[in-house]
């Protein structure tokens, strides 16, 4: 049964060589939510805009809702719900107004905007606010406000690029909440994102790209069996000294007394190491160390999580940018002439 | 794309300069009038025409920069997500830019005229100007959404319209008549496109002759008629530019 969405062998070499794209395979069932994964640069955007007609692909074939990418990008624009990266509201609007025009550039008339705009103020919650300019808004309610223009014609399909980031975390979990909802109503939603529980809790089904290939796709749950030991994080003192020399004589230490190791892999503190039963190993790897007068910080053991599959097929923690981009955007205001 | 409800205050913003220039600038030359190039005109009247220029071309400037901000807040990509026709969307952004410079010069109008500055030609005269500053802005914002599109920097574009504006504005009949100036100045205004508008402006307000010799002759078509043609060569060239470089943003 051919999916919502349909990717195959799909390439993207921009203008200056760069491959952003190589030849990914993927596809969403409709009424799925379905998380796309990866590290800055991996080719997550990239993706997003062929899919939703902003881009043209290089090779391959996309298809949205059976409709290709190429010869019926008008008919994709109209069922689709598109949230870029940026918050993009017009500040000298106000909530309403914004979601009024959002509709007319959607093509809707006369009392169907007007009934929707009310239906979609209540359902983000900003009917309070309806009526102020767009510019008043925080951070969150500005997201809020933005997420509620790409619904107003009952999209199909809803195209989400880290719609979360830089968010508060109250205000990301309303938008979960809200997007939560929207996928029970039967919306099949794609979203890009770096909060790993929050695509763990909610993401029926998950992509991991890295340098433009999908490294790993399946259910959270299937992924985290995947690795199937326990991760013992382990940090090294002065790691950021001669963090090289610590770790090579780490690893070469667990090399030789370890058996039931299963992978090592360099994270931002020091190791992580993978081996079934993580937490008896401890005490051993603790004086072994002690041994090689290799001196420990931070010693954990956890069960896998969507952080060590990512760390696992591309080699990199994922790391939010708490630096909120949404917030300091606000700032110096996007204004509209 | 129609119902863009705009910050009245950027209209205010922008008209600040025009309006110091026609309330400080004419009182500040109005004795040099007659030497300058006025005639029999009060300074007022002679630069009103300027001004009004003036104020269209840096108005046509905005034009780029806001369409930079489209891209760079990710608005047009918003918009081209939806099933809105490109061509309206650049469109739209043409009509808004000049209804804003419609607006404006309504505004220096009405001043000048409480300054004294009556229309020789009375208010079909002053239709005849704002169309032809519609057209003006029209043609001349082609420049600046070109250079935006192009370069995607506001800053390029506020740079090289600062560079532009006064060489253009001085070494024409905005401010003063060209009897005024050195020969080769001269040389340059005749060729300058801002005189050739601002000449096509004046004529209507002041109902003198290019020279400021003979008044009361209404309407002086030769003079007009130029400055359509002017305007248009350079809406052809600058109009296409965008187009051209709107259609490859898009794709």
């Amino acid at each position: 049964m051919p999916g919502i969405i349909d990717v195959s062998q799909l390439v993207k070499t921009y203008g200056d060589g760069t491959k952003a794209v190589k030849g990914i395979t993927f596809s969403v069932n409709e009424g799925e939510f379905f998380g796309f994964l990866g590290p800055n640069g991996a080719g997550k955007s990239t993706t997003i805009k062929i899919l939703t007609t902003l881009l043209q692909k290089t090779s391959g074939s996309a298809s949205v809702a059976g409709l290709s990418v190429d010869s019926d990008a008008p008919e994709i624009r109209k069922i689709i719900g598109v949230q870029n990266q940026d918050t993009v509201v017009d500040e000298d609007l106000t909530g309403r107004e914004n979601l009024i025009l959002q509709g007319q550039l959607q093509q809707m008339h006369g009392p169907a905007i007007k009934e929707r705009v009310d239906e979609l103020l209540k359902i983000v919650d900003l009917v309070d606010s309806a009526d102020k300019r767009a510019g008043f808004y925080s951070g969150g309610m500005k997201k809020r406000l933005d997420l509620a223009t790409t619904l107003v014609h009952n999209p199909k399909i809803l195209f989400l690029d880290e719609p979360t980031t830089g968010l508060d975390p109250q205000s990301r979990a309303a938008i979960w909440a809200y997007l939560k909802r929207l996928n029970e109503q039967g919306i099949t939603i794609f979203i890009t994102t770096q909060y790993l529980e929050e695509v763990d809790r909610l993401c029926r089904r998950l992509a991991i790209v890295d340098l433009g290939e999908i490294v790993a796709q399946g259910t959270p749950g299937d992924l985290k069996q995947e690795i199937g030991a326990d991760s013992i994080s382990l940090g090294f003192e002065n790691s950021s000294m001669n963090g090289g020399d610590t770790k090579t004589k780490a690893r070469h230490v667990l090399e030789q007394k370890f058996d039931g190791v299963s992978n090592v892999v360099d994270s931002d503190v020091g190791l992580t190491v993978y081996a079934k039963n993580g937490s008896y190993m401890v005490p051993e790897l603790v004086r072994a160390f002690d041994e090689a007068n290799i001196r420990l910080s931070t010693i954990g053991v956890s069960s896998p999580t969507l952080d060590d599959v990512f760390l696992k097929h591309t080699g990199k923690r994922i790391r939010v940018e708490e630096v909120s981009s949404a917030n300091s955007r606000g700032m110096f205001g996007r204004r509209r002439r | 794309m129609k119902k863009l409800v705009r910050n009245p205050i950027l209209v205010f913003f922008s008209l600040f300069q025009p309006i110091i220039f026609l309330l400080l600038f004419t009182q500040l030359f109005s004795n040099l009038g007659r030497f300058i190039g006025s005639g029999t005109l009060s300074y007022t009247t002679f630069a009103t025409a300027g001004i009004v220029l003036q104020n269209a071309f840096s108005s046509a400037f905005q034009s780029g920069t806001a369409v930079v901000d489209d891209i760079k807040s990710g608005f047009l990509a918003k918009m081209l997500a939806t099933p809105v026709n490109r061509s309206a969307i650049l469109f739209g952004r043409l009509l808004s830019d000049v209804f804003r410079v419609v607006a404006q010069t309504v505004i220096i109008l009405v001043l000048a005229y409480a300054l004294g500055v009556y229309p020789a030609t009375g208010p079909v005269g002053y239709l005849l100007v704002i169309f032809t500053v519609a057209f003006f802005g029209l043609a001349w914002s082609g420049i600046s959404l070109a250079l935006g599109l192009k370069t995607k920097s506001a800053e390029t574009v506020f740079g090289i319209a600062g560079a532009l504006t006064f060489p253009l504005l001085f070494m024409s009949t905005a401010l003063v008549s060209a009897g005024f100036m050195p020969s080769w100045m001269q040389n340059v205004s005749n060729f300058n496109p801002i005189s050739f508008a601002v000449n096509a402006i004046r004529n209507p307000i002041t109902g003198c002759s290019l020279d400021l010799k003979v008044c009361n002759i209404g309407f002086d078509w030769s003079t007009i008629l130029q400055a359509y043609g002017v305007i248009a060569a350079i809406g052809v060239v600058t109009l296409g530019a965008t187009l051209y470089l709107f259609r490859k943003v898009v794709s």
